[in-house]
């Protein structure tokens, strides 16, 4: 069984950002990159798949990333996927969820697969969105949300979160499955597959490699960015030593009471 | 073992110079016949946008007790309302309920259509994007009109940005964060009419079961009061007591740090932060969260912290509005019974 595991590469959470002025977008050099955190649970959702359903299971890594992420997408592999394709062209830059799911799907097309895992959302862009468009631009069913997984044969068996509690949902093989952090724990590379990652392969794709035939960068983007601003941080506000826990309820009370919140 | 992957028509990739639409489509997500608020916010939105634009509001409601929800949305200004009650739609995951909202996007034509930035909600928007070859934006705080051009704000990378983006071709799909618009009702022509069927449609994601947890709460997004625990809570008993108690005295839901949804204290649904959900409720109050960066980029949007923590020194304390240093276990229930009596005295 092919096992596709989407990944992106995000800015660190604590490192500083800085705007383009020119392009208006994030610069991405110089700042600390990172598998985006909610990928990290799609991996180790593959990794148990294949680890049940052993020899004829493999796990490969798709991305769309610059080139330089190379040994960032190495970590993947160090944890236990098989190879990967990095899909780097400088026509993708600026790409937005149209352009980043249609790229991805010609991508994952081209590899051949039988089961797609996403993570839920990156934590720089947040859309969420990547993983239905996905869905839908290679013709499969999606469940989004899964927080387990199952394969019994060509039927996959999830539990999908929602708002209030979980469904259970089946579906048939192919298929694309966005899994939550609930799925399972991610596992640190050993030192074991650090070394082995090292002789894997990452194939390096440009767009028209991948099989890609539309403009999916600034040029074929369905948004437009107009502004980027960097909103007022939050100032720092009282701190209020209470006495007890009498004083502590009034000082928060009087306060709620002045923002007229109760 | 797969057929080969649909494709789009070759005209869907041609570019489009502009944006010009005038009719809103707004979905209205409900809970069986009971709209959620994030619906009724941004049906009231979608009226000032199709007030600028010069066009009228549509709104598709779906699923089992989509006619009873259309009936208390006649109370706000939507114009017409195209409904559907097939079994289909709450049988299977998420692919009627797309099919029904294209067929409903193509009958109107050229348009915005908003969700809500909930679980359905994205979920819907990003495959009706890919099928329409729309833009999305996604997790939008503010929609503005100007010369007939239709902009969406929404914070990224935590909050630290904000972007603003357009629209390039016939349709474009945003995803409405809860809590950015107010619910407001004002008459409108809410004509209703039925959906028919999509022809030809196979749906491939069977609905076993669905298990309610939490009937009857607010999720945290959406909730205009958020109370939340964090490791200094030391268990799972408060989230069932004195936060719970607390969030009901202020008309609340309650949410979670990582660090208390990891220890496995509540379930991952409550989290806010990082690995959880981003929030912009009216008051948000942590209860021994220290606010760390992870925690911080899903609540910095709220507009009012108040933090409770027995130490001075927490990094929340660096952009709540109100840090009380003390005892949580026994501040919390002190300031929900002073609430409810001050409720009660203003009642």
């Amino acid at each position: 069984m092919k096992i596709v595991v989407t990944v992106k590469l995000v800015p660190d959470t604590t490192a500083e950002k800085r705007i383009d002025p020119a392009t208006k977008r994030l610069v991405r050099t110089g700042v600390e990159t990172v598998l985006n955190p909610f990928d990290e649970y799609a991996i180790e959702a593959a990794l148990q798949l294949k680890d049940k359903l052993g020899a004829g299971a493999t796990v490969t890594i798709v991305t769309l990333a610059p080139e330089s992420g190379k040994e960032i997408v190495r970590k993947a592999l160090a944890m236990g996927a098989d190879d990967a394709v990095l899909v780097s062209d400088a026509q993708a830059e600026g790409t937005d969820v149209w352009g980043t799911a249609y790229a991805l799907a010609h991508a994952i097309e081209n590899h051949g697969f039988d089961l797609v895992i996403c993570g839920t959302q990156s934590t720089d862009a947040t859309t969420g969105e990547v993983p239905g468009a996905l869905a839908e631009y290679l013709g499969v069913p999606g469940i989004t949300y899964a927080r387990k997984l199952e394969v019994e044969g060509t039927t996959v068996k999830a539990e999908r979160e929602t708002d209030n509690g979980y469904a259970r949902v089946s579906a048939e093989l192919p298929l694309l499955v966005s899994v939550t952090k609930s799925i399972a724990e991610p596992r640190y590379p050993s030192l074991k597959g650090i070394m082995g990652a090292k002789k894997k392969t990452i194939a390096v794709q440009s767009l028209a490699e991948a099989g890609v035939d539309a403009p999916v960068g600034t040029q074929g983007a369905r948004t437009e960015l107009l502004t980027t601003v960097v909103p007022p941080a939050r100032g720092k506000g009282e701190i209020f030593e209470a006495a007890d826990a009498v004083a502590g309820a009034q000082k928060i009370l009087e306060f709620l009471r002045e923002r007229k919140l109760v | 073992m797969r057929s080969p992957a649909p494709r789009k028509s070759s005209n869907s990739f041609v570019r489009e110079s502009s944006f010009n639409v005038k009719n809103v489509i707004v979905f209205i997500e409900h809970t069986g016949g009971q709209p959620r608020r994030v619906s009724l916010e941004i049906a009231s939105k979608a009226k000032e946008i199709a007030a600028a634009l010069g066009g009228s509001v549509h709104a598709v409601v779906l699923g089992k007790g989509a006619g009873g929800a259309a009936e208390q949305l006649k109370a706000y200004p939507v114009d017409a309302i195209h409904v559907s009650e097939d079994p289909d739609i709450d049988a299977f995951l998420v692919d009627p309920a797309v099919d029904y909202l294209e067929a409903a996007a193509k009958a109107v034509g050229p348009s915005l259509v908003l969700v809500p930035f909930t679980m359905i909600g994205r979920d819907l928007g990003s495959r009706l994007a890919a099928r329409l070859g729309a833009g999305q934006t996604a997790d939008v705080t503010d929609v503005t009109v100007e010369g007939g051009r239709v902009a969406c704000a929404s914070p990224k990378l935590g909050g630290t940005i904000v972007t603003t983006c357009a629209f390039q071709g016939d349709y474009g799909i945003a995803a409405i964060r809860p809590n950015s618009f107010k619910a407001t009702p004002a008459a409108g022509a809410g004509a209703v009419a039925t959906l028919e069927k999509p022809a030809g449609k196979t749906y491939r994601i069977k609905v076993e079961e669905e298990i309610v947890e939490a009937a009857g709460e607010l999720g945290v997004e959406e909730a205009s009061t958020v109370v939340s625990g964090g490791r200094g809570v030391n268990g799972p008993e408060p989230f069932k007591t004195i936060l719970k108690d607390l969030a009901d005295a202020l008309g609340g839901s309650v949410g979670a740090s990582r660090a208390a949804v990891d220890a496995g204290w509540i379930s991952h649904s409550h989290q806010v932060g990082q690995t959880g959900k981003t929030i912009s409720p009216n008051l948000y109050i942590a209860v021994g969260i220290s606010g760390a960066i992870q925690h911080k980029v899903g609540m910095r949007t709220a507009s009012t912290i108040v933090a409770i923590n027995k130490d001075a020194t927490v990094p929340i304390g660096e952009f709540a509005d109100l840090l009380v240093v003390g005892d949580l276990f026994e501040i919390v229930p002190e300031l929900t019974k002073q609430i409810r009596a001050n409720a009660a005295v203003h009642a």
